[in-house]
């Protein structure tokens, strides 16, 4: 009879794979984002400071 | 600057759903392979970052060829987007490559081209952003940028050759007689379903991704030009 | 006697004058303070010295990674050299001079290029019989020379183009390896394997491979930087 080597148990390599992709982009997107809203928040001081130094 | 695009949005949300399905997809809808057993389940999301992320340094470089020619600085934020997000999904390119080697070969680590060049497109990619980051002229930013984009771009695939050429061990995927004993393996035709479907949703995250890295960027060139105003 | 030209189109036969100038000014200024040379040398020294501590080198295993050891060298050294090289271009304001003249910029690439490998190869040309003498291996061999003058051009040529560019960033002197050496590594692997085919002697059509390859990558970067060379000068 032909020995046929059983599929070994590989899930917990699986798990990791699938949690470090949802990680990474997850941290990526709110890498943006968070940028994005610190961006946001400079350009209207500025924006503030702008219109202040020209009433002057 | 206008508000999000609705198209935009639309995207997103479409991003969103794509990854959903491409995740049911590889977890449960593609059989169990034989001889690795779960792990090559990471497969499909290796795949789906390589390619779009090789798209985007190539891409890269073609904005490289297209700044230096037009002098426009609309291609160094192009550029700059299209290299960010390459990056992040290579570096997930390549840790998934190494979970995946690991049970397959017992291995974390090894030098076959595919890897060892991601590694180096990689380290020549953050070599771009600490080049950038030392010059504070946008012009000149955007001259160097172009410059090192475009040979880092030529040099990459060189060095995929040159490894192939003088050393030799990465899966022949598709197909192939001796598959199974290089770790690589045959697909199904289920197989092949889940393989496609994440070839396009990655396309599709990467697009959603880099059009939202754009927009970061022309507001980062907004507040920029409002300081330099601001303090005069 | 001056001739009517219009100040931006060089005289013909000036390209060459203008990539000798520089050539020469650098040669001759390097003749007089031996400063990037001994520097370059003493640091190539001290490289293999470390080499010979940090890998266990009994008469085997030194044969198969004498290549590696001296194409590691070359390459640290090599930085080094062309970091100063450009550093002293920009200090001194030389390159503000050169960049006034009426010349195509090209020529004061070609001229850097030329400058820089005169110097890798001047050091090499040390290196090889120290390592030869220390380590009791010919190294003179037509091949293996042949093999380093087309990797030091390959290297020079594209260091040259990015050292031009991180001397210009604030973070200068570290960025350059950082820049280099992802970018050069087709030059180190086929220039080992090339330089390791001589050394053992093996049949010229394995050795044939990774010289072709060397040859290819001197042959389309240095075309490619020295188009776009123009970019990285520009005031």
């Amino acid at each position: 009879m032909l020995f046929q080597t059983a599929t070994p148990d590989t899930s917990g390599y699986m798990i990791a794979g699938f949690t470090i992709s949802f990680l990474v982009m997850g941290l990526y997107v709110a890498s943006l984002y968070l940028r994005s809203r610190n961006l946001q928040r400079d350009r209207e001081m500025l924006e503030e400071m702008d219109t202040a130094q020209r009433k002057l | 600057m206008r508000s999000k695009p609705l198209m935009l949005t639309i995207l997103d949300v479409l991003s969103i759903l794509v990854l959903g399905i491409s995740t049911y997809l590889a977890l449960f809808f593609a059989p169990t392979e034989r001889v690795m057993g779960e792990v090559q389940r990471v497969f499909y999301f290796h795949i789906g970052t390589a390619w779009t992320a090789l798209m985007g340094f190539i891409l890269a470089a073609v904005f490289s060829i297209a700044y230096l020619v037009t002098k426009n600085l609309k291609w160094d934020r192009y550029q700059v987007a299209a290299i960010e997000v390459s990056l992040v999904f290579f570096f997930l390119t390549i840790v998934l490559g190494s979970i995946w080697a690991r049970p397959a070969w017992n291995t974390w680590w090894t030098w076959d081209p595919r890897l060892t060049t991601a590694a180096v497109t990689e380290l020549i990619y953050i070599a771009y952003f600490m080049l950038r980051q030392g010059i504070d002229d946008p012009e000149r930013r955007a001259r160097f940028g172009a410059v090192y984009a475009l040979i880092g771009g030529l040099s990459a695939p060189v060095t995929f050759f040159a490894i192939r050429l003088f050393r030799t061990i990465h899966p022949v995927v598709i197909g192939g007689s001796n598959a199974e004993a290089q770790g690589g393996f045959a697909m199904t035709a289920d197989m092949r379903v889940a393989f496609f479907f994440a070839l396009f949703a990655f396309t599709i995250i990467f697009i959603d991704l880099y059009w939202n890295r754009i927009r970061l960027g022309e507001l980062q060139d907004q507040v920029e030009q409002l300081k330099l105003k601001v303090t005069m | 006697m001056t001739e009517q030209r219009p100040a931006s189109q060089p005289a013909p036969g000036s390209f060459l004058k203008a990539v000798s100038a520089v050539v020469w000014k650098d040669l001759q200024a390097e003749f007089r303070s031996r400063e990037l040379f001994s520097a370059m040398l003493v640091f190539s020294l001290l490289i293999i010295l470390i080499f010979n501590f940090a890998l266990e080198l009994d008469i085997k295993t030194r044969q198969s990674v004498t290549s590696g050891v001296l194409w590691a060298t070359f390459a640290f050294a090599g930085t080094l050299g062309l970091n100063r090289s450009m550093a002293i271009e920009k200090d001194r304001g030389c390159m503000d001079g050169l960049l006034l003249a009426p010349v195509d910029r090209s020529a004061i690439y070609f001229g850097k290029v030329i400058s820089n490998l005169a110097f890798m190869l001047v050091v090499e040309i040390i290196v090889l019989p120290v390592y030869s003498v220390l380590y009791g291996i010919n190294l003179f061999q037509p091949g293996l020379l042949f093999v380093i003058l087309l990797g030091s051009i390959g290297y020079a040529g594209v260091g040259t183009l990015l050292s031009a560019m991180s001397v210009q960033t604030r973070t200068r002197d570290i960025l350059l390896p950082i820049l280099l050496f992802p970018v050069v590594i087709p030059v180190i692997l086929s220039a080992v394997k090339a330089s390791g085919g001589y050394l053992e002697g093996l049949p010229f059509d394995e050795i044939l491979s990774p010289l072709s390859l060397l040859i290819a990558y001197d042959i389309i970067f240095i075309a490619v930087a020295f188009m776009v060379f123009d970019n990285v000068v520009e005031e």
